[in-house]
């Protein structure tokens, strides 16, 4: 017997994830899931273990649906076979015992045959009786008869089987017409003896819609009953993941608190697992943080406190002294010679002490954290016309000429007029000291994010080394070189500290013979970060060597 | 107030530094000013009421009462104005010096010319005589020193008068804070504008009818002060 391989209708798949189908739907969607995947644990987990059960699910189920549709299959071959072989025992034995000697008596035979045919195999759904090619012509003809188109999905393979073939009964496949979708069938094919009329073929037709029924409806219980259980392994799946997953929730969302600043935060410890473990550690780290940070903030208002009472302590006596010099030196001119010059360095020194002082306290502020910054419009330009208008004096005597360019900067932008005027004058009294009585140029420009103010003398400027360290404190280019206008050495810290107190910028270049340039850099409005400074440093005008501190 | 020139004015120190308090003595005599001395916070008000000076020179740090709450016993009871002396220039220190009363403060260490400057400027009566204004619904007499709303006299301190009449005297000018603190104060560089905002304050609380809706000293966003329309 032979089982050809086109089982037809016997080889559906019943499990199928369409990939493709993914794939069409809309960008944003799409987008959506893949970000859901990327940022969410539980979506990733619950997706995986979702895919990997669908697998097996999918593998299990591909061969129950094989396996069941095989023997379902079988069992209908042996039925049919079985009832086709008594039908064809049954129609012999009827030609067999005829009488018939002619065509007619022989057609009335054929009928009863068909009839006894039909009554065996009660299943078959037609039937089909074609005289055998190449046979003897006996003196008797029957005529071909096929029920329920058996005749037409004969094959010829099966017909030169049964005609030939050393076997009772061959079976084939075929696929019956049918309204909808064709039925799967099998035709039972073999031979009698008609006597006198030569060998026949009988052919029973039977269709299988009731086996692909059966098989239908196994594979779609697999298939709901497979979706149902990935479901609740989804579910379950869900449910793990997020006993394990809200312990690590509630810990990143205390340790997000804690980097925001509420000290006292823990997480709750409970048992002794390892996200208990987890908790311990991490409220342990917490309390140790707290408990520096706690000893900073005292340690830091100690700070304040020392500077608040030095600022006092140490001004009240000053001022003594300062009101004391000044009125020794308002009389100086009553003195003779030697006391007269006393009464003029002490009265000098005495102001030098006191911006000593003042920016000492300035500084020990900004170490402390006390600097508060006091926002509000101010034009740029404006405040630099007044600085300028301010060291005109002391220019003049070195005889610098001091230019303003500002093809930019004429509008309001948010800042600190007292601090960002210190800078200015510190920058202009830098310059005219340094500028060897050449001319010095402010320029003033803006552009979409920044305001920016930069100072170019033409004097002797600094070595690349110097420039790097300039806005250390007390720190002097040339130990030797000669002071005129006795500042303090704590200038251009403090203008770094005034200029990063707005998120802005204070930067240098310099070379040596060649000048200097400083540039402050201030953001348009408070707190908008600055992408780059409208002015070039180093300035248009400078030689190629970049010299650029912080 | 006494005529600087006709009388020596006089001024009553409260400072616990007796070698400053020396000092300045010192600086107000040769200036024609008559100086007298309080060292402890909690006598001030006693010698205060003593002496009757012109002006008061208050350091902040005192034993006994400090400067804050003695400027707020002597404010309660005159009009006489008040200058801190403080070492501190922090906002919270001079805002609270001023809200408690005191008309200017001078930041540790001054000069001789400072201090002398500031002094003179409070104690300099307001130079123009403008007679009879109408701000709102008061009347300002600048010769008799007099705020009126109705029959009712409004006791002002004499800067309080003074801001006022400053804005009275050209109800359509606007004024920003610095041109107050120069006409008023007697500033003529860039000085603190917390002066003017604390000042409008108390001055609105003792003026306005409704101080949340000032009606007499009005605020022009972000130029400065006006005086209102005469009712």
């Amino acid at each position: 017997m032979t089982i050809p391989p086109s089982s037809a209708g016997l080889s559906r798949i019943p499990l199928g994830i369409r990939v493709s189908a993914l794939a069409r739907l809309p960008r944003t969607i799409w987008a959506g899931i893949v970000g859901a995947f990327r940022r969410s644990l539980e979506v990733r987990i619950v997706a995986i273990t979702v895919a990997l059960s669908a697998i097996a699910l999918l593998a299990t189920g591909t061969y129950m649906s094989y396996t069941i549709g095989n023997g379902l299959f079988q069992a209908r071959v042996d039925q049919v076979t079985e009832e086709s072989g008594r039908a064809t025992d049954a129609a012999q034995s009827l030609f067999d015992s005829t009488t018939a000697a002619d065509d007619s008596a022989l057609s009335v035979l054929q009928l009863q045959v068909l009839s006894q045919v039909k009554g065996i195999a009660t299943s078959s759904a037609g039937v089909a009786l074609q005289r055998a090619p190449g046979s003897d012509v006996g003196p008797l003809t029957l005529i071909d008869v096929s029920q329920g188109g058996t005749a037409d999905l004969i094959t010829d393979q099966l017909q030169a089987e049964t005609s030939s073939g050393p076997d009772d009964q061959y079976f084939q496949s075929v696929s019956i017409p049918a309204t909808g979708s064709p039925h799967p069938g099998l035709i039972v094919g073999s031979t009698v003896t008609v006597p006198g009329a030569g060998e026949y073929e009988l052919y029973l037709l039977y269709d299988l819609a009731d086996v692909q029924q059966s098989l239908t409806f196994v594979q779609n219980t697999m298939l709901i009953g497979g979706l149902a259980l990935i479901l609740l392994i989804a579910g379950v799946t869900w449910i793990v993941v997020q006993s394990v997953i809200a312990p690590i929730r509630v810990a990143a969302e205390t340790s997000r608190k804690l980097a925001a600043g509420q000290l006292e935060v823990r997480i709750p410890e409970r048992g002794e697992d390892v996200i208990a473990t987890l908790a311990r550690s991490f409220n342990g780290m917490a309390d140790s943080l707290q408990r520096q940070i706690v000893q900073l903030a005292g340690l830091s208002r100690v700070q304040q406190r020392f500077v608040s009472d030095v600022s006092h302590e140490l001004r009240t006596p000053l001022t003594t002294i300062r009101l004391a010099g000044d009125v020794l030196y308002d009389n100086r001119s009553d003195f003779d010679p030697t006391s007269a010059r006393t009464a003029e360095l002490l009265h000098t020194q005495v102001e030098r002490f006191e911006s000593l002082l003042s920016d000492l306290l300035e500084i020990s502020r900004y170490d402390a954290q006390a600097a508060d910054i006091e926002v509000a419009p101010v034009n740029l330009v404006h405040l630099a016309q007044e600085a300028i208008t301010t060291v005109e004096t002391l220019a003049d005597r070195k005889g610098s000429v001091l230019q303003l360019v500002a093809p930019g900067g004429h509008f309001e932008a948010e800042m600190d007029a007292r601090r960002i005027r210190r800078i200015v004058r510190n920058l202009l009294g830098n310059a005219i000291e340094h500028g060897e009585g050449k001319p010095i140029i402010v320029t003033i420009d803006s552009n979409a994010t920044a305001v920016a103010l930069a100072v170019r003398d033409h004097g002797i400027g600094m070595s690349r080394a110097d420039a790097e360290r300039v806005f250390d404190r007390f720190w002097r280019a040339d130990p030797s070189r000669q002071r005129t206008t006795g500042g303090t050495g704590l200038g251009l810290a403090i203008s770094l500290e005034d200029a990063s107190l707005h998120g802005g910028w204070l930067n240098v270049w310099s070379a040596e013979g060649r000048g200097s340039c400083f540039r402050l850099t201030l953001p348009r409005s408070a707190g908008v970060p600055i992408e780059s400074s409208p002015l070039a440093l180093p300035p248009d005008d400078a030689p190629h060597r970049v010299e650029d501190a912080r | 107030m006494t005529d600087p020139v006709a009388l020596p004015a006089r001024v009553l120190v409260v400072d616990d530094d007796t070698a400053l308090a020396e000092m300045i003595g010192i600086v107000l005599r040769t200036e024609g000013i008559e100086p007298s001395f309080c060292a402890d916070g909690s006598r001030a008000l006693g010698i205060f009421r003593e002496v009757g000076p012109d002006l008061v020179l208050l350091d902040l740090m005192l034993p006994g009462m400090d400067g804050i709450q003695v400027c707020e016993l002597i404010r309660a009871e005159s009009g006489t104005p008040i200058i801190m002396l403080t070492a501190k220039s922090e906002t919270a220190d001079v805002v609270r010096g001023l809200e408690s009363g005191a008309d200017d403060y001078i930041v540790k260490p001054f000069n001789p010319k400072e201090l002398v400057a500031r002094i003179r400027a409070r104690l300099r009566p307001y130079s123009g005589d403008a007679g009879t204004l109408k701000v709102g619904d008061l009347v300002v007499d600048s010769a008799g020193h007099e705020v009126r709303r109705g029959g009712e006299r409004i006791s002002l301190t004499p800067l309080e008068f003074d801001l006022l009449l400053a804005l009275a005297s050209k109800p359509s000018q606007v004024f920003t804070r610095e041109m107050l603190l120069e006409q008023v104060w007697g500033y003529h560089y860039k000085a603190d504008t917390r002066l003017v905002n604390v000042h409008v304050q108390r001055l609105r609380a003792k003026v306005e009818e409704d101080p949340e809706n000032p009606r007499i000293v009005m605020t022009v966003r972000g130029v400065g002060y006006r005086a209102g329309a005469p009712a």
